[in-house]
This record gives structure tokens, C-alpha cells and sequence, in this order.
């Protein structure tokens, strides 16, 4: 069993991993563990719990900035937020398992609003990170514009832990807007859906969520929301509809609209056999690639946020069938110049790693002058 | 103007340096004449070197090359776009070869389909935004120098503008870049994608000034046109007044797509200059634009005014054509060179504050003016917080006076970071703020980021002497404690 260790501050987090870098211990870093199906994990010395880093630090409504512990739950940092009429326009997915702030960024974890907001990257100001050689350093600030030194937060954002330890982050919000609706139509072909994504795409509407799933009865089914001022929420609304009646398409109205994006956003925690991968696309690619994955697996299920080319597929069917079509379509999204990686395996899907990214020897680099020793994550990003 | 001291480096110098570049990429391609080095000698900001030559690469190989040979004769390298920067990103501190990517400025690629544009980094910014509106795309960026600065310049800088206040500044619309690194290495990194495996290296370079390579092509996110826009300006008594609607504004829950603050010197030397329509009387005025789809913009604007008028505005001007608005935005973008007529210098500072601190920062800034007997003009992006005070200085008058001016930058820079700021919001650190790092990050936080500069530049070759102090010009810094 590891050894389970709950720092509660940055700072004795960067005393606990010089201990484990000087004692040769491996070291698994925790929020809600909710992210264990990210990479590849192999058992650790000990496991770096991020709960005792939790709370509030510092939000100014009137500046739209928050700064947070690392292991403070999304849900209770929305509640808190929500309390001034104000949001974090980050809507990834595990929230109501516990996912934790340092987890979302250190996953990367992104939902369907990245496209009207941005993503992880785009509204992390600063950073607090403990390093494997007892140090805590910062990078970026609280102001939402800044230069000053190598912009760290992209570094550490979508580093799984590798790094080092996100202690402390500094977020851009935004006031909540008044206005919300969404809508959904089912189409026969997926060339279709993504069409009329696409059509959305290419105006100033500008939505929350542009999702495209394939349904467990074969179907394309389109759900796009918006949210801002009541004018131009019930114009999306208007074009959309017309987008996809142009393709065959009926919109309709969706009473229920936060758990039906939930529903697809939680397309990993749902699939509790056969595996899941995830690729990123450029955009035009995504009709084809649905299309190859669905004529490899007629029960696949999909949902891709289509205003950004990054899709989910759960593959069923037996586990030779599953390892053989993952491989290809990962091939697949690399070759129209995408990527991709497993997200929930099967036994021997994990294996499906792949080629290493460009870059690769740079990040080796990079890795090995943060943990030179090699105790964070062992193995989780491939990277050696 | 002043020269600063170059440190002494070891390596190939000279004529020794010229004649094998010109050996490596033939004589059209070099600059090695006392008066063409003269030309690179400055840039935008008030610090000038000059370089032992210069190279005029026309495709990536040939900045490998250079990059190789360099290595090899431990010569600094120093990629330069338009020379517009305000930080002195593209002046060889450190000597050595500046590489000017005049001859490498073209769109290789308008991808329409997948909302991406693959460009050489001597493109022009503006060039990148009209060639992309026949298909109803844009560019974001648009620093006020987009006529002439570069996409590569951008990259290095992670330029922002007036209309990155709802839109994002250049690394959110970066999604891949091509880049040789100091001992030569052309990597890859990122593509068209929204993401691509591994470490976000691309994010971790745009914004690296150089110092971790240099950029040789660059796909970035095009933008569907707004619909529609609005664009009013508002003038006001006095600048508490412009910048307490700001907050009221945002306080609203209104996120416009630009809030540029203009005080009273300012308008003045638009007007003699470009002819805007500001109010002369005003003691600042406010430039606001909301975008997006029409339904909404009217109720949006009104909303707006109604702010305005109760933070005392004393006259409300909406553009009602397309010409009007472009006058009042010429008129914002012209301001830098508009100061041409109020002195034949200026020093522009780039500090970034909490909005809410706009008052009490902008009181200072006049306050060290009245100090220092110095004339400054504020030009920025309320929005984003991000000032832009306009010391004006006579440079004829030497270096006594250029010292007591950095002097008076420097108090105003100590203020933003009093109150929670940064040294630079879009302007980048380069050699002109390099020795104030130290003020707004500990010894550890610098340590981590030459980390990153050596994992890309092992020989601390790639644009020396820039956002990291140095020794030899940060005499009251040192960074013992940074390695």
C-alpha cells in the first residue's frame, strides 16, 4: 500500500517531495481522483493528497479574478462563486465525483465551452507549483493581462503531475450570463450534423456547447446551447434551427438542458465496458473520422465538441475488435494532423500509446529538469 | 538614445563572422556594412547595440544554418520581424547576428475549413486579417503597430491589443509553430489542432522573446467577422470619472470587446496629429466597442451610455458608419506616433494592474509626472488594466535625462506591482525591463523559468540578455539565487 500523505501548505508539499526525491520515492499526486484513467498509472511509493490545499483564497468580483488551493472541489468553487453572480467558464466533466481544481488543470480537463470561453490554458492567470527539489515557484499573476517571464501555467497545464505539484492557481471569471437555451435535432447521416455544427461555427453566435453525439440508436444527434444576453441567445436559437433544417434537420427545444449536456459530458464515467478514446482534430476532419469509426464499431458511441475538434468514442464490442479499431483511428486522427490517446482501456488498450508527439525529446528535457530524479508519475505520459 | 554596455563575449566576431556567413548563404542574403548594421541598431523601445551582421533568411534551412554556425562559433543569435517592439526584444544586447525575417513574410497557407492560416513570421499582421476577409475571417491580435509589426514579433512577444479584452491575446490564437532551435534543430510543435499529446510546448513559447528559438512558420486561429459593432466615445471631466465607469461597466456584466482610456494630453496630440473628433476639453475620454451578432448591440450600447452618463460623461458620440468608427479607432492607433509632436522622444511603460486599482495607479502616475517635472500621457487598455504612460523626454539632452526618465518608468512599474500587478502586459520584458524581474518574482520563480531556457537553449545563445537580469546591466540585482 502507498503511503498517503496530505500537505497543508505549498510549501511542506515541496519539504514532502525533496523527502521522497532524496529517499529515491515515487510519488502519485491526488485531488479527487477522479482523472486515474488519464495515462498510464503505476503504483507509487506514496500518494500526494491535495485536500489539505482546498479553500478560497482571494476573489475580488470586481476585478473577475479568483485565486484558489489546488484542492478545492469545482463544485464547491462554482458554489462560492455563484454566491457573487459570477462563474469559472470552465464546464469539465467529474465535477459531481469531486473533481478538484489542481486536477482539472493538470488534466487539461476541458467541456464543451472552450470554444466561446477558452480552455484551461486560455483562463489560468497563475500558478503556485511545489517542485521535487523542495522549492515552491510561481509563474504568471493575478492580473489578466501579463508578459513578464515565460508564460508556466501552459507548461503545467496538461502535465498530469509530472512537473510538479499545482498548489495554488489564479482564474479569469466571468459574471453569469442572464440568458441560457439549447436545442437538439436528430440526423440520419453524420455528414449532416456536422454541417450544420459547422455552419454555427462559422458566425458570430458564438455557443456555449456545439455537440454532436452518435446515439446508442445510430443516429446523429446535434445539441447546441448559448448563453449571454436574451437577444442574441434566442438568435442562435433562430440559426441554428435554420442550419439544421437546411440538412434535414428538426430542432427542438430542450427543457432539460444541464444534464443533458452532463450526459455527454461524463461520456467516460458512462462507459463501463469496452474503452474510450479521445482525439483532437482539425476541424473539417471530424466528419470523416465519425464516419470511420462508426462503419469499425456499429455500436460506437461518440460525442465530439464540434466547435473544437475534440471527440470521445467508446468502442464495444470484444476486445481483439476494440484494440484493433482504437489503433486505427488513433492512426487516423494523426494522420489528418490530429492526435489522440486512450482514455478508458480495456485490458492491452493502454498499450495503444503510439508515436511519440513532435517535441518529444524537448519535453524529456523539460521533465528532467523538474524532476531530474523521476519520482512524479512515473511513466503516466509516456515521455520516459 | 542610449548604448548599452555590451558585454564582452567570447566567439567569432567581426569580419571573421561576416565572411562565413556569407560562405554559408551567399552575399545577398548578409549585411555586414558599418552603415546597413546601423539600420538594425534600434528598435522600437529606447536601447540600441548593434549587431556584428546581419541575415536576411528566405526559408527555414537557412536560419538552421545560421543557427548551426553559430552554435559552433558561440556567436548570440537574434531574430528580428519589423523592429516595432517596445522592449528592445530585437536589439543585439550581446552582439552577434540579427536575423531579419523581411525576406520570410508570406501566408503559406489560408485554411478556410478548418479555421486556421499557416504564415512565415515576417507577415505582416494586418496583411493576415485582410487577406482573410474575403472568407469572413480575422486575425484577433491587432496591436496599434499592426500595419507594420510581425506575426513572428507577436509570437515572441505575445502581443495583445484593444480588442483582446473579450477576443484573447496572441497565444490564444496560436495552435502550432515551426522552430529552429540555437543549435540548430528545426522542430515541430503543435499543428491545427486544439491540442495535440504531451506538454503544451507551443503555449510555453509564444511569449518567450526569442529566448527559447526562434519562429520560423506559425499556424493561428482565424476568427469569424463580427456581424456587427458598435463603437462609442465618451468623454469625461476627469480620468477618475473614465476609469470609474470602467469598473462600472465590467461591474455590470458587460464585457465589451475593447475599453481604451485616453487622457487629456493624449487627444490633444491625436487631434493636431490624425483629427479623430476627440473633445478637446475633456480630461479623458473612454473608447467602447461591443461586437457580435446585431440582436442585442443597441440594448447592449444603451446600457453603456446609461453607465456613462451617470459617471458624469459630458458628451456621448456613437459611431454611426463604418468611416466614423474607423476614424475614432485611427486616432487611438495613431496616438504613440501622435506624441511625435509633444517631444521628440518618449518612453512608454506597459505595467498591468487589478482594474479596480485604475484611480489610485493613475493618480501616481501624474503625481510622478508633477515630481519629476515630466510630461506623461496615458493611452491604454482600461479593459484589461493594462497602462501605457507615455513619458516624453528629450533625448538630445543626454543620458542624465534618459536615466531620471527610466527613473520615473521605474516608480510607476513599483506602484503596479504594489498593488498586485505586472511589469508588462503586452510589451514583453526584453532588455529594458529584464532588471525589474527580480521585483515581481522571487530568485526560485526565476530559477524554474531558466529551467525552461535551457531544456529549449542549453547555450543561452537564442537572444541573450533579455527578460532574464543579467549581471553586467542589473547592477542592483543579481540573480545568485537563480543559477
Amino acid at each position: 500500500m502507498p503511503r498517503a500523505e496530505r500537505p497543508a501548505s505549498a510549501e511542506s508539499c515541496a519539504t514532502l517531495l525533496l523527502a521522497c526525491a532524496e529517499a529515491g520515492q515515487t510519488v502519485r499526486v491526488r485531488g479527487g481522483a477522479t482523472k486515474d484513467h488519464l495515462g498510464t498509472l503505476r503504483p507509487t511509493d506514496v500518494v500526494l493528497e491535495t485536500a489539505g490545499l482546498a479553500g478560497i483564497l482571494d476573489h475580488v468580483p470586481e476585478d473577475l479574478t479568483v485565486t484558489v488551493g489546488a484542492g478545492t472541489l469545482m463544485s464547491a468553487l462554482r458554489d462560492a462563486l455563484a454566491a457573487h453572480g459570477q462563474f469559472l467558464p470552465l464546464d469539465p466533466p467529474h465535477l459531481a465525483r469531486g473533481a478538484t481544481v489542481g486536477g482539472v488543470i493538470a488534466a487539461n480537463s476541458n467541456g464543451f465551452a472552450r470554444y466561446r470561453y477558452g480552455g484551461v490554458r486560455d483562463l489560468l492567470l497563475g500558478i503556485r507549483v511545489a517542485l521535487p527539489d523542495g522549492t515552491v515557484a510561481r509563474a504568471g499573476g493575478r492580473v489578466v493581462k501579463n508578459v513578464a517571464g515565460y508564460d508556466l501555467n501552459k507548461l503545467y497545464t496538461g502535465s498530469l503531475g509530472t512537473l510538479g505539484v499545482i498548489t495554488e492557481a489564479t482564474f479569469k471569471i466571468l459574471p453569469i450570463p442572464p440568458a441560457l437555451r439549447g436545442t437538439s435535432a436528430v440526423f440520419a447521416k453524420a455528414a449532416d450534423a456536422f454541417a450544420a455544427a459547422d455552419a454555427v461555427v462559422r458566425t458570430s453566435l458564438r455557443p456555449i456547447a456545439l455537440v454532436v453525439e452518435r446515439t446508442t440508436e445510430r443516429r446523429w444527434r446535434l445539441i447546441v446551447a448559448a448563453a449571454g444576453e436574451q437577444a442574441p441567445v434566442d438568435r442562435a436559437m433562430t440559426e441554428t434551427a435554420r442550419a439544421a433544417a437546411e440538412r434535414g434537420g428538426a430542432m427542438q427545444e430542450l427543457a432539460d438542458l444541464p444534464d443533458t449536456l452532463g450526459q455527454l459530458r461524463e461520456i467516460v464515467d458512462h462507459a463501463t465496458d469496452g474503452g474510450v478514446i479521445r482525439v483532437a482534430l482539425p476541424i473539417s476532419a471530424q466528419t470523416a473520422f465519425a464516419e470511420a469509426a462508426a462503419a469499425a464499431d456499429r455500436n460506437v458511441r461518440l460525442v465530439a465538441d464540434a466547435a473544437s475538434g475534440t471527440m470521445h468514442v467508446h468502442l464495444r464490442g470484444d476486445d481483439t475488435g476494440i484494440l484493433a479499431t482504437a489503433d486505427a483511428l488513433l492512426a487516423n486522427a494523426r494522420v489528418v494532423g490530429g492526435g489522440g490517446r486512450v482514455e478508458r482501456a480495456v485490458a492491452g488498450l493502454g498499450a495503444a500509446d503510439g508515436p511519440d508527439p513532435a517535441g518529444a525529446f524537448l519535453m524529456r528535457r523539460l521533465k528532467q529538469a523538474f524532476d531530474p530524479r523521476g519520482i512524479l508519475e512515473p511513466a503516466r505520459m509516456a515521455l520516459g | 538614445m542610449t548604448t548599452a554596455p555590451v558585454a564582452v563575449r567570447s566567439g567569432l566576431r567581426g569580419a571573421d563572422l561576416a565572411a562565413g556567413l556569407r560562405d554559408l548563404l551567399g552575399p545577398a542574403k548578409v549585411l555586414w556594412a558599418r552603415e546597413d548594421l546601423l539600420l538594425y541598431e534600434y528598435d522600437g523601445a529606447i536601447d540600441t547595440a548593434t549587431p556584428d551582421a546581419v541575415v536576411l533568411p528566405t526559408e527555414t534551412a537557412d536560419v538552421a544554418k545560421v543557427a548551426r554556425f553559430c552554435a559552433a562559433h558561440k556567436v548570440p543569435l537574434v531574430p528580428r520581424g519589423a523592429g516595432t517592439g517596445l522592449s528592445g526584444g530585437a536589439i543585439p544586447v550581446e552582439g552577434g547576428v540579427v536575423l531579419s525575417f523581411a525576406r520570410m513574410a508570406r501566408i503559406l497557407e489560408l485554411d478556410v475549413a478548418n479555421l486556421r492560416a499557416v504564415v512565415q513570421p515576417g507577415l505582416v499582421n494586418l496583411h493576415l486579417s485582410t487577406a482573410a476577409a474575403p472568407s469572413g475571417l480575422y486575425f484577433v491580435p491587432d496591436p496599434s503597430s499592426q500595419k507594420a509589426c510581425t506575426l513572428g514579433g507577436n509570437v515572441a512577444e505575445n502581443s495583445g491589443g484593444p480588442h483582446t479584452l473579450a477576443y484573447g491575446v496572441t497565444t490564444n490564437h496560436v495552435t502550432g509553430l515551426e522552430i529552429v532551435l540555437s543549435d540548430g534543430t528545426i522542430v515541430r510543435i503543435g499543428g491545427k489542432a486544439i491540442e495535440c499529446e504531451g506538454y503544451d510546448l507551443v503555449g510555453t513559447f509564444v511569449g518567450s522573446e526569442g529566448t527559447l528559438g526562434i519562429v520560423t512558420e506559425i499556424t493561428v486561429k482565424l476568427t469569424p467577422l463580427p456581424e456587427d459593432k458598435r463603437t462609442l466615445m465618451a468623454a469625461f471631466p476627469t480620468m477618475d470619472d473614465a476609469s470609474n465607469t470602467v469598473s462600472a461597466i465590467i461591474g455590470a456584466g458587460i464585457v465589451p470587446s475593447a475599453i481604451e482610456m485616453m487622457d487629456q494630453l493624449s487627444t490633444q496630440a491625436v487631434e493636431a496629429s490624425v483629427g479623430a473628433g476627440y473633445p478637446l476639453d475633456a480630461g479623458g475620454i473612454l473608447l467602447v466597442e461591443v461586437d457580435g451578432v446585431r440582436d442585442g448591440l443597441d440594448d447592449l450600447l444603451g446600457r453603456i451610455e446609461t453607465i456613462c452618463r451617470a459617471a458624469h460623461a459630458q458628451e456621448l458620440r456613437v459611431a454611426a458608419t463604418a468611416l466614423e468608427r474607423d476614424k475614432l479607432w485611427a486616432g487611438r492607433k495613431g496616438a504613440f506616433a501622435a506624441m511625435g509632436r509633444l517631444a521628440s522622444d518618449y518612453y512608454v511603460q506597459d505595467g498591468v494592474i487589478p482594474r479596480t486599482k485604475l484611480p489610485e495607479v493613475l493618480r501616481h502616475v501624474i503625481d510622478v509626472g508633477e515630481r519629476y517635472g515630466l510630461r506623461i500621457a496615458n493611452v491604454f487598455h482600461a479593459g484589461d488594466g493594462n497602462l501605457h504612460p507615455l513619458i516624453m523626454f528629450d533625448g538630445s539632452k543626454g543620458e542624465a535625462e534618459v536615466e531620471r526618465v527610466k527613473e520615473a518608468g521605474r516608480e510607476i512599474l513599483l506602484k503596479c506591482l504594489e498593488v498586485g500587478g505586472s511589469i508588462t502586459g503586452e510589451h514583453g520584458v526584453g532588455m529594458e525591463k529584464n532588471c525589474y524581474m527580480p521585483l515581481q518574482y522571487s530568485s526560485v520563480d526565476l530559477a524554474t523559468m531558466l529551467r525552461v531556457r535551457d531544456a529549449f537553449d542549453p547555450l543561452r545563445l537564442s537572444n541573450p540578455g533579455k527578460i532574464f537580469p543579467t549581471p553586467s546591466r542589473c547592477k542592483e540585482f543579481s540573480l545568485n539565487a537563480a543559477r
